[in-house]
Order: C-alpha cells, then sequence, then structure tokens
C-alpha cells in the first residue's frame, strides 16, 4: 500500500463547505447558515465544515435562480474550486426557477450552466433537508475523489 | 411550540442538537411540505392551476382522461391549491424530506388521472368528476350523489333541475 490510499481516507472523512448566491433572496441562505451556527442542527457532525475561500470548497451549496446580473460572477467563481467538486442546489430556484421561473431577469434552471448532483427543493428547504442533501453530497463525493 | 415553551426547556435542559440524520427529526403537524392529489375528490375546476404562484401544477387532456401533475422541484409550499381547492382534493403534507440526486430531478412528480367514463344517462364520453354540489339544497344523498357523477355535465344539470325536492 502506497500512500496515496490512505490520504484518501483521511481526506475524504472532511470535506469543506462553499456557499454560492446566485441572487437568491436569502431565505435559502439564512436556512445554510443556521444549519451551520445553530447548535440544533450543526451540519459540522457530519464532518464537514463552511470554507471562506472556493479554493478549499469540496462540496459548493448554490441558491438563487441565477439571475442574469450575477451569472459572470457565479461561473468564475464555480471555475475556481477544484476538481472533484459536488453540487447542491439549495431550494427550488436554482433547481426550477421557482417563484421565478420565466422571469426575463433569471436563467434558471441553474443546470444549463453548471452541472448539479444533488437538489434539495423547498422554498426555503428545512435545514434537516439541506443536511439530508449534504449528506447525499457527501456520499457521492467520496466515490469522486 | 410557542417561543415560551422553547425559553422554559431551554433554562431547564439547554438547547439540543437535534438527532438528524442519524435519527427521526422533529416535525410539526402542520408543516407545509409536500403536495399530494386526490384524483376521486377532483371536480376538474382547475383552479388550483390558476391560483399556484409558481405554475408547479398542470392539467392536460389525454386518452384516458385528465392529467394532473405536481412538479415538487418548482413547488414553493405556499399552500394557495389547498386553499383553493373546493372539494379537498389536493392536500399538503408535512413530509420535506425531499431532497434527491440529480438523475430524480423530473421524477419528483405527483401525478393523478381523472379517468374518462360513459354519461349513463345519453352515453357521451365525459370526465367522472366529482361533482359540483356543495350549495345543493336540500344536500344529495350517497345513492343521488352516484347518480349525478355517473353523468356528463349536461346531464348533469338536467338531472339537478328535474329533481324532485321533497317539501
Ligand atoms: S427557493 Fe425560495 S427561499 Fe430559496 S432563494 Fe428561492 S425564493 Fe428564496
Ligand atoms: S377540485 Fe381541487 S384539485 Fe381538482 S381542479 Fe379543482 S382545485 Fe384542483
Ligand atoms: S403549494 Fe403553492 S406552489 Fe405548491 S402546488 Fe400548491 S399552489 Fe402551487
Amino acid at each position: 500500500m502506497g500512500l496515496i490510499p490512505n490520504f484518501k481516507t483521511l481526506a475524504t472523512r472532511s470535506p469543506w463547505l462553499y456557499r454560492i448566491n446566485a441572487g437568491s433572496c436569502n431565505g435559502c441562505d439564512v436556512e445554510m447558515a443556521v444549519t451551520a451556527l445553530i447548535p440544533r442542527y450543526d451540519v459540522e457532525r457530519l464532518g464537514c465544515q463552511y470554507c471562506g475561500s472556493p479554493k478549499h470548497a469540496d462540496i459548493v451549496l448554490i441558491s438563487g435562480p441565477l439571475t442574469v446580473r450575477v451569472k459572470d460572477a457565479v461561473l468564475r467563481l464555480y471555475e475556481e474550486i477544484p476538481d472533484p467538486k459536488v453540487t447542491v442546489a439549495v431550494g427550488v430556484c436554482p433547481i426550477s426557477g421557482g417563484i421565478f421561473r420565466e422571469s426575463y431577469a433569471v436563467l434558471a434552471p441553474i443546470d444549463q450552466y453548471i452541472p448539479i448532483d444533488v437538489n434539495v427543493p423547498g422554498c426555503p428547504p428545512r435545514p434537516q433537508a439541506i443536511i439530508a442533501g449534504v449528506a447525499k453530497a457527501i456520499e457521492i463525493w467520496r466515490e469522486r475523489l | 411550540m410557542n417561543f415560551l415553551t422553547l425559553f422554559a426547556r431551554n433554562l431547564r435542559t439547554g438547547p439540543q442538537t437535534e438527532a438528524f440524520p442519524l435519527g427521526p427529526a422533529f416535525t410539526p403537524e402542520k408543516l407545509r411540505g409536500r403536495i399530494v392529489f386526490n384524483a376521486e375528490n377532483c371536480e376538474g375546476c382547475r383552479i388550483c392551476e390558476r391560483v399556484c404562484p409558481a405554475g408547479a401544477i398542470k392539467f392536460a387532456k389525454s386518452p384516458d382522461g385528465m392529467t394532473f401533475d405536481c412538479w415538487h422541484n418548482t413547488c414553493v409550499f405556499c399552500g394557495n391549491c389547498e386553499f383553493y381547492c373546493p372539494t379537498d382534493a389536493i392536500h399538503q403534507t408535512n413530509d420535506w424530506n425531499l431532497a434527491h440526486v440529480q438523475a430524480d430531478k423530473f421524477a419528483m412528480v405527483e401525478h393523478g388521472l381523472i379517468p374518462n367514463m360513459k354519461c349513463s344517462d345519453c352515453g357521451a364520453t365525459a370526465l367522472n368528476t366529482a361533482p359540483m354540489v356543495k350549495n345543493v339544497k336540500p344536500p344529495l344523498s350517497e345513492a343521488e350523489l352516484g347518480e349525478v357523477r355517473s353523468r356528463c355535465p349536461k346531464c348533469r344539470a338536467k338531472y339537478l333541475k328535474n329533481r324532485k325536492v321533497p317539501s
């Protein structure tokens, strides 16, 4: 056994989470903050933590319907995240456009621009639902690594 | 739970982390979650499709009748459809656990069918919808309801018009 497999088992224990706000109404962002910051939900039990830089991220949580105005910034940020990455769409906005569907100002669904792996519908989804989505994402990420 | 009960509980036991996803999650009875549809009770008025702010509900004609589809991935769980439905055919459950992988994106649909039938009076093909008889006085009996239901809209109107009201 070489060094690489050991690094792999170590690394798969603790993914970094990163949030991208693609023009969301902030409902989903509040729920994502709650998921991490309030001891009642505590997403860090799953071994993951939010990070401040896209360069460290493993799992990306995207909220918002991708408004025309933020499109370039979001795509640039997404490019900066190293592979392999797992993308979670939080809320119905990125999945289909939700309440903003068919508006001239949004480019939803976001999977036309960014490959999505897990969807968490809800407007906004409960913190528990976000945790369930993150748990699914971690499974996918372990396979991908 | 109102905030005073929560406050009292937190003073007593301190805040606790929920066991989910390693255990069950606390789910309020009235949480607004996934939509379910009961084709049996639907009267085909399509009010729900009209009031849905997210355009999640679509009715469509098919050879077998009229299909109902509600896509959970665009529904915003506002409850408008349940509020406006005259016959309680559409309900909001407190099921919130809808996270799914991308491959299932378009499978997150509540599907229903209002089947076609032959009118028992004139023989025309019509939808087997629940009759709109909420405001009929005196209320219809079970047998009468069955009679009305087995007819097409025109024959239903005729039946109700010719109905002998016992005084
Ligand atoms: S899904 Fe709902 S809560 Fe979340 S960003 Fe969109 S509109 Fe806001
Ligand atoms: S009866 Fe209810 S479920 Fe059926 S079309 Fe009317 S509003 Fe929709
Ligand atoms: S809950 Fe609201 S958004 Fe969802 S199907 Fe009903 S009316 Fe549409």
